[in-house]
């Protein structure tokens, strides 16, 4: 009679509590397969590997899950995942040695993902990418598209010889696509800007004022406002998920231990010589004996290397050092220019520590007049953020082309018998 | 994005006018395959390209016409008044009273420096009234004085000016019994001017399309008009609002980018020229049918054996086999008559565009030891 009687701990709660997570995970996730895959892919069944593999491709890849990505063979998906795992310091070779064709390696990739979910706030990040936008955004800065990697580039063979006109032609058309892509950003300025005028007062939001673009197309075309909504409520969907996964997590977590403990131990390179006990008699004694012994193997091991290195090193001097004070000079060239470029980054870092770096996407708002107290970046400082950092880019170019030229004066002297016709000067 | 045209000379103005007219006159011929939203969709971008608007409604050409006479320019003007539909700006025009006598060294040392501000100063006016600009058409003949000696001043003021507009230099190649006796010298000039400037040179031989003109459009007596009109119906065909291959909802913003970036991202290799099927007259269109298929063997064999128009084909010309030739073994007196582009764009109007298959072309891009790069041109009439 009102008395709350206490719940026992279902044994079917706890045997639900993992799939939940996992689907919970998956939800949030672009592109994830259902619970029952990552279920198999700890027993590391062949049909695992295909779904695994995608869905690492898409927490990776910089694009939206659409578009580009469903060009890409698996093969091309596979390579493009393992290089830029390894280029983020994912430590087992295991995946790396997986093959091409994506038809193994379930346990691995789970331990990827694991690695990657652990290592930061992975769905956050993912649902910020892919954030349904409904101002006119422009980004203020690089450091978002410099961090991510790329995307997965065709692959180049290395042939024999490279024909020099190929290359022009290459670089002819990258010119031209720059220029196109510049002249297409102009028009899309100068057209926002006419959408942003004519839509003065249309905004509720008194703060923002006018319309943007997407917010226009809404009024216009109520099917492209169905589409709106949906994407909202998907995202919404995926939102929920994020907060069901951070309250589940735990179980996931406790799970990938079993997953790790039924991989095969790999050879990882030591780090440091584990400390031995005294050995003790009896039974106690074996494994500690052979403890020992590897450690003298280890100590054995770490000798013959940095023989080996040493040796490398003393070859490699000898076959440059042969050079003589030439080199030295050089040598001591190379470390004056070091130098300088660390003073000039460290003096152009002592100026730029006042102001704040602006950064990330902003959405883009034509106001009159500068109200006091509002926040947000005005144009003409960020315009002087990106004229500084154009005036450094411009100073690096410049050495490098000074560079570019010394070396083409030295080539040519080397050459007497050689004439070089350059290029008409733009 | 808009299309600035810079009418130079007597036949520069002369064709600008007619192909400001095709262009009007097609983007608003009644009838078409479309419905009315695609129609409007095409009209829309056709005009922001070629015409800006003005209070009355009429659509005025985005153009600026320079001759150092009166007499063809005021002709052009009325011309395009008296159709009532569109026309060209009142101050949109640059004349003088003396003329330029043949002399390319007069237009470009002489004329050139003499105007250059009050020309530039027009081109920046019509700069100004576009929302952006794909870049500058510029019209121009070879073997007079003003096309060539002014036309190369001109273009070289605007690589400095605006050097990251995109430039493409439309050029009349003069009939090989020529009407100027230093046409050749003026030819040459103009040329090695244009290579440094220019970013693309668009070629029209006045002898080729002459020969359409006869053969396939069967006309008695051939005056510039008709070589004019020949003229604007090929390059409005290039300059119309296209979709890409891969298929779009809207038409591609930016024709000059698209056509430089597949054409001639090359620095050394800039000549362009067009071909187009079918073409003939108005009557014989009534009698004729067509089908992709049929159309795209006769333009590949057009580009594989050089020919200009799809009369006269020779069928015997096939490509090489091996695709690269050896460097440096390349023999000048192999007559193989096989073209030597380095580059392809195929550009189809018509009907049922999707189900045209335009094949296996790859072939024809690999062949690295060429003069010339072509446009493939096919145009169905609507």
């Amino acid at each position: 009679m009102g008395r709350r009687r206490r719940r026992q701990p279902d044994p079917a709660d706890a045997a639900r509590a993992l799939p939940e997570a996992i689907a919970a995970l998956s939800r949030t996730l672009p592109a994830a397969p259902s619970p029952e895959i990552f279920r198999r892919a700890k027993f590391d069944r062949p049909e695992a590997a295909p779904a695994l593999w995608r869905l690492l491709f898409h927490v990776l890849s910089p694009l939206s899950a659409d578009s580009a990505s469903v060009s890409f063979t698996l093969e091309a998906q596979v390579r493009w995942v393992k290089s830029v795992l390894h280029s983020q310091g994912y430590p087992r070779l295991a995946l790396v040695q997986l093959q091409d064709d994506g038809s193994q390696g379930g346990r691995e990739l789970l331990l990827a993902l694991a690695w990657l979910l652990a290592r930061g706030p992975l769905p956050e990040r993912l649902l910020t990418q892919s954030h349904v936008r409904l101002g006119d955004e422009m980004p203020v800065c690089e450091c978002e598209a410099l961090a991510s990697p790329g995307p997965p580039a065709p692959r180049v063979e290395a042939e024999g010889s490279v024909d020099i006109r190929h290359l022009q032609w290459l670089m002819g058309k990258l010119q031209l696509r720059w220029r196109n892509l510049m002249a297409g950003q102009q028009e899309q300025c100068a057209l926002l800007g006419k959408i942003h005028s004519y839509t003065r007062g249309c905004h509720s939001d008194r703060s923002l004022g006018h319309l943007s673009v997407t917010e226009t197309e809404l009024l216009r075309d109520p099917e492209g406002g169905r589409q709106l909504l949906q994407r909202l409520e998907t995202e919404n969907a995926r939102l929920e998920a994020a907060l069901e996964w951070r309250h589940r997590e735990l179980v996931f977590w406790r799970w990938m231990d079993t997953v790790l403990d039924t991989c095969p131990l790999e050879a990882s390179p030591p780090t440091f010589l584990p400390r031995i006990p005294e050995p003790g008699a009896g039974a106690a004694g074996l494994p500690v004996r052979e403890l020992q012994a590897l450690q003298e193997e280890l100590q054995a091991l770490q000798e013959e290397l940095r023989k080996a290195v040493e040796a490398r090193r003393a070859a490699w001097q000898a076959a440059v050092g042969g050079h003589g004070p030439e080199w030295r000079a050089a040598r001591r060239a190379l470390q004056v220019a070091v130098a300088q470029d660390l003073a000039a980054l460290q003096w152009a870092w002592e100026q730029g520590k006042g102001q704040a770096r602006p950064h990330g996407p902003r959405r883009l708002v034509r106001t009159e007049a500068r109200v006091p107290g509002r926040l947000g970046l005005w144009a003409t400082e960020a315009t002087e953020a990106l004229r500084a950092r154009e005036a450094c880019l411009e100073a690096m170019l410049h050495q490098l082309q000074g560079q570019c030229r010394q070396e083409l004066a030295r080539l040519v002297g080397v050459r007497p018998g050689l004439i070089w016709v350059p290029p008409p000067a733009r | 994005m808009s299309i600035v045209t810079v009418q130079l000379g007597q036949c520069g103005n002369q064709i600008g006018f007619e192909v400001f007219d095709a262009l009007f006159n097609d983007s608003h011929c009644p009838g078409g395959l479309c419905s009315k939203r695609e129609n409007e969709a095409y009209q829309a971008s056709c005009k922001e390209r070629f015409f800006s608007e003005e209070e009355n409604g009429v659509p005025v050409a985005r153009a600026v016409l320079v001759d150092m006479e009166r007499k063809v320019i005021s002709q052009t003007l009325s011309k395009a008044a008296r159709s009532g539909r569109w026309k060209y700006g009142q101050h949109s025009c640059f004349c003088q009273k003396q003329g330029s006598g043949n002399n390319w060294a007069y237009g470009y040392s002489v004329h050139g420096p003499r105007h250059k501000e009050s020309i530039m100063n027009l081109i920046q006016k019509e700069v100004e009234k576009c929302d952006s600009l794909s870049g500058f058409f510029i019209i121009m003949s070879m073997a007079g004085g003003t096309g060539s000696g002014l036309g190369a001043f001109v273009t070289q003021n605007l690589q400095d000016q605006y050097s990251s507009a995109l430039k493409m230099n439309h050029i009349i190649w003069p009939y090989g019994t020529g009407e100027v006796i230093v046409q050749n010298y003026n030819s040459i000039l103009t040329l090695s001017h244009l290579y440094r400037s220019s970013d693309a040179l668009l070629v029209h031989e006045n002898d080729a399309v002459h020969k359409i003109c006869a053969k396939l459009m069967n006309i008695k007596q051939i005056s510039f008009c008709d070589i004019n009109q020949v003229l604007a119906h090929q390059l409005g065909s290039v300059f119309q609002p296209t979709y890409s291959r891969e298929g779009s909802f809207h038409y591609r913003r930016n024709p000059l980018g698209d056509l430089m970036e597949n054409l001639v991202p090359h620095p050394e290799f800039k000549m362009l020229g067009v071909r187009n099927i079918p073409q003939m007259s108005e009557n014989s269109l009534a009698y004729s049918t067509f089908t992709w298929a049929g159309l795209l063997k006769h333009l590949r064999q057009m580009l594989i054996s050089n020919a200009k128009m799809e009369e006269g084909i020779d069928w015997q010309v096939r490509p090489p086999l091996s695709g690269l030739p050896p460097l440096g073994k390349m023999s000048v007196n192999k007559e193989t008559h096989f073209n030597t582009s380095i580059a392809n764009l195929v550009i189809l109007r018509g009907k049922d565009v999707h189900s045209a298959d335009v094949g296996h072309h790859r072939a024809l891009k690999r062949v690295l030891c060429a003069e010339h790069l072509k446009i493939q041109l096919s145009i169905l009439p609507g």
